[in-house]
């Protein structure tokens, strides 16, 4: 199984008290797979029934984000491979 | 240093970890110079002031902390961040001629000024100290003579040497009766104050001293050539004045100017120095009501450090010249206001 990668960038490296800080994290992993799964159900004698879709990830992969300061960082938006978090300084 | 971790972990366990490393930085002290280095004590009181700009000729016998000036110290030892420019250019003293005194038991004799700066043409041209004389070592008595006086202080300062090198070789400059033009007068410069800088740092010098150069920051080319790698790697600020001295002129447009070719041109050393504005001013000929404009320099200033490249950390106001505050109580409510807000606290 293929390990995870991750890159974590924020929008300065020195903040004043009170501007916001935004941390953008670039994640990936190999095995990391969005599917679909389609279903029809057929009876014995030929019998269809209308597909139903289902969808999965194979290897999810959770982002946690840490502080050592303490402070709290919350999620503005994630893709899938781009996550946002804001704080403020 | 604050660090904020980011980890992901995919449904096996494995785990990939990055982090990014960040530091909050104080807030900007607001600062000012009030006309003819005149006590501007009364002027301050009250208000979010919290650094000054001073200026002595290295000329004058009485440099540290000025001929009559306890206010300087009392405003030094209440905390007050001293931007102290030191200039080779003549002012201060009785006559132009050779000086001779003696600094802690030592005699120095130093000749006149052989070097003229500021040659607008139709002026006069003021007399400064060489660059040639700093570096043949016949100004080490003004130094001496201003060292010695800084330990007596009781506090460090920023010593920003020269005013504006800038508007100093704007027009070239003379020594001895040889010319030399902007560009020459500008690597000259570098050497005189590379010289300066090795014979202070040589020395034990007061707690939280710090060194910059002066520059008016209205030409590009000329802020690049005094802005050497070599040099920068010895000073601890970048320096520059904001003047609005037209009507199209807004506070992030005049600040950000030489910001902008700061880090065009210049390299990482310089580049990771905070910036001290020794000088800003809004010309009320131009722009009559200076309040409004004053009230847009703190978003303006906050925007600026918000970007990439060095940080604005001091920006003295210049109650005189051009930025003469008119009327006077008028430009100090606005200056107060102005300190009372982000990010000045």
């Amino acid at each position: 199984m293929a390990a995870p990668t991750a890159t974590a960038a924020l929008n300065a490296s020195v903040f004043t008290p009170g501007d916001q800080m935004l941390l953008t994290v670039t994640y990936s992993d190999a095995d990391t797979k969005p599917l679909t799964v389609t279903i029809v159900v057929t009876d014995a004698q030929g019998n269809s029934s209308a597909p139903v879709k289902v969808t999965a990830v194979i290897d999810p992969l959770t982002v946690t984000v840490s502080d050592n300061s303490g402070r709290t960082w919350t999620r503005v938006s994630d893709n899938g491979s781009v996550a946002v978090y804001r704080s403020v300084a | 240093m604050p660090r904020v971790t980011v980890q992901v972990r995919d449904a096996a366990g494995n785990t990939a970890t990055a982090a990014a490393d960040y530091s909050l930085g104080q807030p900007v002290l607001g600062g000012y110079y009030l006309s003819g280095g005149a006590d501007p004590t009364a002027d301050m009181a009250g208000g979010n002031f919290r650094s000054l700009t001073q200026y002595r000729s290295l000329a004058d016998g009485y440099i540290f902390p000025g001929y009559n000036r306890p206010w300087l110290v009392n405003l030094g030892k209440a905390g007050v961040q001293m931007n102290m420019v030191l200039e080779l250019k003549h002012y201060g003293a009785a006559s132009q001629g050779t000086q001779s005194f003696a600094v802690d038991g030592v005699s120095y004799t130093v000749p006149a000024p052989t070097m003229t700066i500021q040659q607008r043409p139709g002026t006069t041209w003021p007399k400064a100290y060489g660059y040639g004389q700093v570096l043949k070592g016949q100004c080490d008595g003004l130094l001496a003579r201003a060292l010695s006086q800084y330990r007596t202080l009781g506090f460090g300062v920023n010593i920003q040497l020269a005013s504006e090198l800038d508007t100093d070789h704007e027009f070239g400059t003379t020594e001895d009766g040889k010319a030399y033009n902007w560009a020459e007068s500008d690597a000259r410069a570098v050497q005189a104050m590379n010289y300066i800088l090795t014979w202070f740092k040589a020395r034990t010098l007061p707690a939280g001293t710090t060194f910059s150069v002066g520059l008016g920051g209205f030409d590009r080319a000329c802020f690049q050539r005094t802005h050497p790698e070599s040099l920068m790697s010895r000073l601890d600020y970048l320096q520059w004045n904001a003047y609005a001295t037209n009507a199209s002129h807004t506070a992030l447009s005049r600040f950000r100017r030489t910001k902008d070719w700061a880090v065009a041109d210049l390299g990482p050393v310089a580049l990771s120095r905070p910036v001290i504005i020794a000088e800003w001013g809004v010309r009320v000929a131009e722009i009559p009501n200076q309040a409004a404009w004053i009230a847009t320099v703190p978003p303006a200033i906050a925007q600026l450090n918000a970007e990439r490249g060095p940080r604005i950390v001091r920006t003295n106001y210049f109650n005189s010249g051009w930025g003469t505050l008119t009327p006077k109580a008028t430009g100090l409510a606005a200056l107060r206001e102005a300190y009372a807000k982000r990010p000045y606290v």
